[in-house]
């Protein structure tokens, strides 16, 4: 029993479901270390899954999806800058705004590009980057090489994206001027002024790195994953996103980490589901699983995050 | 900054967003209805549908419905018109809209919405409804109820998975005697449509091993992948979903590992494209007839009020479609078999339950 749900693919399936989430999650500890909260994550990644399908449709290129998907993902975020930013308007508003926004402009583009709502037809989906032969069935050696494909060498390129963007983004985070004026952003941002460098611009740049990463989270999902665009398919990944931002204490290496354990939590889940026959218990405990995980983690584990001080306050120059 | 650009340009975005919206509301809103102002008024039937919240362009229930629809415009000349709901708090006012219009019959497709079509069928007595997979004790005179034998058409399912999966008419045909099924979310209807499976799969081929995973909704397609990635990974070689959009993510998940699968509501083989190479047959639900049926029902004045109608095997109401790419495949004693089956359901000698 133990063998069947501890499996290679227990793990590639966390990799896999955590990849969108890291990625997401990752753009809102960006966004967030400047000082802006994002939670039109969710919104932006629906943007983007739309527009990499739409392109790979048009065009019959996915990696030109890709490419569309993080422009689509930075246009959107565009707005969510402008008006939170410029305008000074409240953030948490803006962000909401623009999640309605997105679920009704896909459908609306569906509709006038398919002429029908619901779902796009599919794409050839990008396959994984390395393709190599395994079994278990052979000694100690081939099958740890079982293992290690595929846990490791089973992916899709964004997959492996996420990753190094991750390290990238913790070390640019610490170790450069950049990520000290984010940094300082998000905690005093009129510090950042008086020395001369502008809030403004550094928001913006932040918070249109947050909508690229977002929408290269919706390509996983669509040209990576699926194959297709339905209405709403984030399905509310933006906010365990953002979840796993919180509970990463705001560190894109936390983010990422967090969101393997949700990947985890769910990759579990439906591993146990399996033995729904043997053990009679409903499969709505499983699906619970996930969450009741997140709330003991949150509750036991991380103790109390604190965020950046200035995060969700606009700033007004004096 | 210069705060009046500023404020024009926080007007201008105002005002796309606006444009966006309108008529994104306003085109939605009908795409169905068919040219009032040049037929002369006369006492045509009006015959409406409102969607659930999957609207049109699911590739399932809520399209199924519409072509009744279609068919009973072309066929029988009557108006149709569509509202979609997209949420479950556009039910009622959507109803309302189309009874206050004077449509009716009006179809309300998805047993989300029993409760709604109950309340608006005594709020409009004059109303005649459709409630498409909506059951209701006791019925109101104004209302029929449109309920399917799914257990009967994925008894059928089961007995094409449980003999393909012992066969090697494939080359994604493995050797172990496991099979697969993904639902949506785990309620009565959706378990009629597993526990079919289950009884059609062990009737030919006792010890088969069916694994059955949830995803707990019907809309995550990425999820509907995981789920066939994991029963590939336990061995199963035909997987049937009756999960809605989820099932799209499972398609895939064959498409790339290597299995067979069984499609659900319409025929997925042309619904869906690209799936050729692993759409072994599909358990269709025919709503269209169904509500076909109703429609004509009502023009002929002999509108089924106060009845549930349950459209199975006999009737019609559910069934297989074509094996498409496989028919050529496929050995003749597998399609004797789900015959033999289908005679004998029809008969009454085989009784398919409906819960697991």
């Amino acid at each position: 029993m133990l063998a069947d749900i501890i499996t290679p693919d227990l793990f590639a399936a966390a990799l896999r479901m955590a990849t969108p989430l890291a990625l997401a999650a990752i753009g809102g500890t960006i966004c967030e270390r400047s000082g802006v909260v994002n939670i039109a994550l969710e919104g932006i990644m629906l943007c983007g899954a739309f527009a990499g399908v739409a392109v790979t449709l048009a065009t019959g290129n996915p990696w030109l999806g890709i490419v569309a998907a993080v422009l689509a993902g930075v246009a959107i975020s565009a707005i969510h800058a402008f008006t939170s930013i410029n305008l000074r308007s409240d953030q948490v508003v803006s962000g909401t705004a623009i999640n309605i926004l997105a679920l009704g402009v896909t459908g609306f583009l569906m509709e006038i590009m398919y002429g029908h709502p619901g779902t796009t037809d599919s794409i050839n989906t990008i396959r994984s980057v390395f393709r190599f032969e395994s079994n278990a069935d052979g000694g100690f050696v081939s099958t740890v090489w079982h293992w290690i494909n595929g846990i490791f060498l089973s992916h899709t390129p964004i997959v492996y994206m996420a990753i190094i963007i991750a390290f990238v983004a913790q070390w640019a985070m610490y170790n450069t001027r950049w990520g000290l004026r984010l940094r300082a952003l998000g905690e005093h941002p009129r510090a950042v002024d008086t020395v001369g460098v502008s809030v403004l611009k550094g928001r913006w740049v932040a918070v249109l790195m947050s909508g690229a990463l977002a929408g290269l989270a919706g390509a996983n999902l669509t040209l990576e994953q699926v194959g297709s665009f339905t209405e709403n398919m984030t399905n509310g990944r933006g906010f365990i996103a953002l979840a796993a931002n919180i509970f990463g204490r705001w560190t894109p290496l936390g983010s990422y980490s967090a969101s393997l354990l949700f990947g985890f939590a769910d990759a579990l889940q439906i591993k146990l589901q399996i033995f729904r026959g043997q053990i009679d218990i409903p499969p709505q405990f499983f699906l619970m699983l996930p969450y009741v995980l997140t709330v003991v983690v949150l509750a036991g584990v991380v103790g109390r995050s604190i965020g950046p001080a200035a995060v969700g306050k606009p700033y007004e120059k004096k | 900054m210069n705060r009046k650009w500023t404020r024009i340009l926080a007007i201008m975005l105002a005002l796309v967003l606006l444009v966006a919206f309108v008529p994104g509301c306003a085109k939605k809103a009908d795409p169905g209805t068919t040219d009032g102002g040049t037929t002369p008024p006369k006492t045509t039937i009006k015959a409406a549908m409102v969607t659930d919240v999957g609207g049109l362009g699911d590739k399932s229930f809520n399209d199924g419905a519409f072509q009744g629809l279609e068919r009973a415009k072309a066929e029988l000349g009557v108006e149709i018109k569509v509202l979609e709901s997209k949420e479950i708090t556009d039910y009622e006012s959507n109803i309302d809209q189309l009874a206050t219009a004077g449509f009716s019959p009006i179809f309300a497709v998805g047993f989300l919405m029993t409760d709604t079509v109950s309340k608006m069928s005594t709020a409009f007595p004059d109303v005649q409804f459709g409630g498409v997979d909506e059951f209701f004790d006791p019925v109101p005179a104004n209302v029929v109820g449109l309920n399917f034998k799914e257990e009967q058409g994925s008894y059928l399912a089961g007995v094409v998975a449980g003999l393909a999966t012992k066969d090697k008419f494939d080359s994604k045909l493995n050797a172990d005697n496991v099979i697969g099924f993904v639902g949506g979310m785990d309620i009565p209807l959706i378990q009629k449509f597993e526990a079919g499976f289950i009884a059609g799969a062990k009737s030919v081929n006792p010890d088969v091993k069916v694994i059955s995973l949830y995803a707990g909704n019907f809309s995550d397609i990425a999820k509907g992948k995981e789920l066939g990635y994991s029963l590939i990974e336990q061995k199963a070689d035909v997987i049937y979903a009756a999960a809605g959009a989820v099932g799209l993510g499972t398609i895939e998940a064959c498409k790339d590992k290597g299995a067979l699968f069984i499609g659900v509501d319409v025929d997925q083989y042309e619904t869906v494209a690209n799936s050729g190479d692993v759409m072994l047959t599909s358990m269709i639900k025919r709503v269209d007839n169904a509500v076909f049926e109703t429609i004509k029902a009502v023009v002929d004045g002999k509108f089924p009020g106060g009845t549930i109608k349950a459209f199975g095997l006999a009737e019609e109401g559910v069934g297989l479609a074509p094996y498409h790419d496989f028919d050529s495949k496929i050995p003749q004693a597998i399609k004797d078999a789900v015959e033999k089956a289908r005679t004998e359901i029809i008969a009454g000698t085989i009784n398919v339950p409906t819960a697991r």
